[in-house]
């Protein structure tokens, strides 16, 4: 995982607008949710570190997150944003692909 | 001492065998039991990602189940098996056929002692959900002894949770430090967070305790002294 380049981040994420795409988002300590598919209509990245994200999908979705710090596009294609604490603790993921992730 | 002996250990996720009782594990594998150990999910959920972090969501997987095959070597572990349910939803598992397949092991194993978590002590919705089936198996197939691990020397006051000192089993681990020491440090993306274990090993070792404890789950053989887990 490498720190955020925010717009390095926000080409990533408008490859995906228009798209079907597969989610993973979670809270690391409260929620997650793994693959659910929506239509991606628009993406957003916002703040200076730690960064906001956000889509807007079917019409009428949102899916908003904060505290995201690390980004990395895996070999699949698949963008993978992050949130750690300073030593290295996850407190949020939001993760993107085409495909399904591995149940 | 406890060769042909066989223990088979029920837990939840990749570094519960090492940082709960891998003191025990390593003593009972160095006397020559055939140790299996269970482990229900990859841990691939957990919030510690290496430190600085190194991993995300879809490369920890892989990431524990090896630094798991690395600390079994720690620790003399001969088999490893996952049961390959999400991280955080053991306890949304179907539970008979969670239970089907940890009877399934012990008839398969015979163990002489099955190891696994206090379905109500757990202290994580999985070690509870893990400890619960695996309780239910072996009193199906109603052989062996059990015993419910515990964390650190809360069992040192048991009365606390409702036990007594007769029900409690203490292990005295202090020739195997080392081993615990080293399986700690193959959970390298847990363990990084710990400075003190990645001090140099004297200092690391003076953190660990001298024993482990394990509260009884079924009936001990009669005399068996309770500096052992395994019935003479």
């Amino acid at each position: 995982m490498n720190k955020i380049d925010r717009s390095q981040v926000e080409a990533e994420l408008k490859k995906f607008v228009g798209a079907d795409v597969y989610i993973h988002s979670e809270a690391t300590s409260f929620v997650f949710v793994r693959n659910f598919k929506v239509n991606v209509t628009h993406a957003f990245i916002a703040g200076d570190g730690p960064y906001r994200a956000a889509f807007r999908f079917d019409g009428h979705g949102w899916l908003r997150m904060e505290a995201l710090t690390h980004a990395e596009v895996d070999g699949n294609g698949r963008l993978l944003l992050a949130g750690f604490d300073d030593r290295g603790r996850m407190n949020v993921a939001l993760h993107v692909g085409k495909e399904p992730f591995p149940e | 001492m406890n060769k042909n002996k066989k223990l088979l250990a029920v837990f939840a996720h990749p570094d519960d065998e090492s940082f709960i009782c891998g003191g025990t594990l390593a003593k009972y594998a160095a006397e020559g039991a055939d140790i299996t150990l269970v482990s229900a999910t990859r841990g691939e959920m957990g919030r510690r990602m290496g430190n600085p972090p190194y991993l995300n969501r879809e490369t920890i997987p892989a990431a524990r189940e090896s630094e798991l095959q690395e600390a079994c070597k720690c620790l003399g572990i001969r088999r490893l098996i996952f049961f390959d349910i999400r991280d955080k939803t053991v306890e949304f598992q179907d539970e008979e056929s969670l239970i089907g397949r940890i009877e399934a092991l012990i008839h398969e194993i015979d163990p002489d002692v099955v190891l696994t978590f206090h379905e109500k002590l757990g202290g994580h919705p999985d070690h509870c959900a893990i400890g619960k089936a695996a309780t239910a198996a072996f009193r199906r197939a109603g052989r062996g002894s059990l015993y419910f691990i515990s964390f650190g020397d809360s069992m040192e006051y048991p009365e606390r949770y409702g036990y007594t000192r007769k029900d409690i089993f203490k292990i005295d681990i202090q020739a195997h430090l080392k081993s615990k020491l080293a399986s700690f440090r193959a959970h390298r993306c847990q363990t990084e967070i710990d400075e003190s274990i990645w001090r140099p090993d004297k200092e690391a070792l003076s953190r660990f305790g001298r024993y482990e404890y394990f509260i009884q789950g079924s009936p001990a053989v009669k005399g068996q002294p309770h500096d052992n887990l395994f019935p003479a």
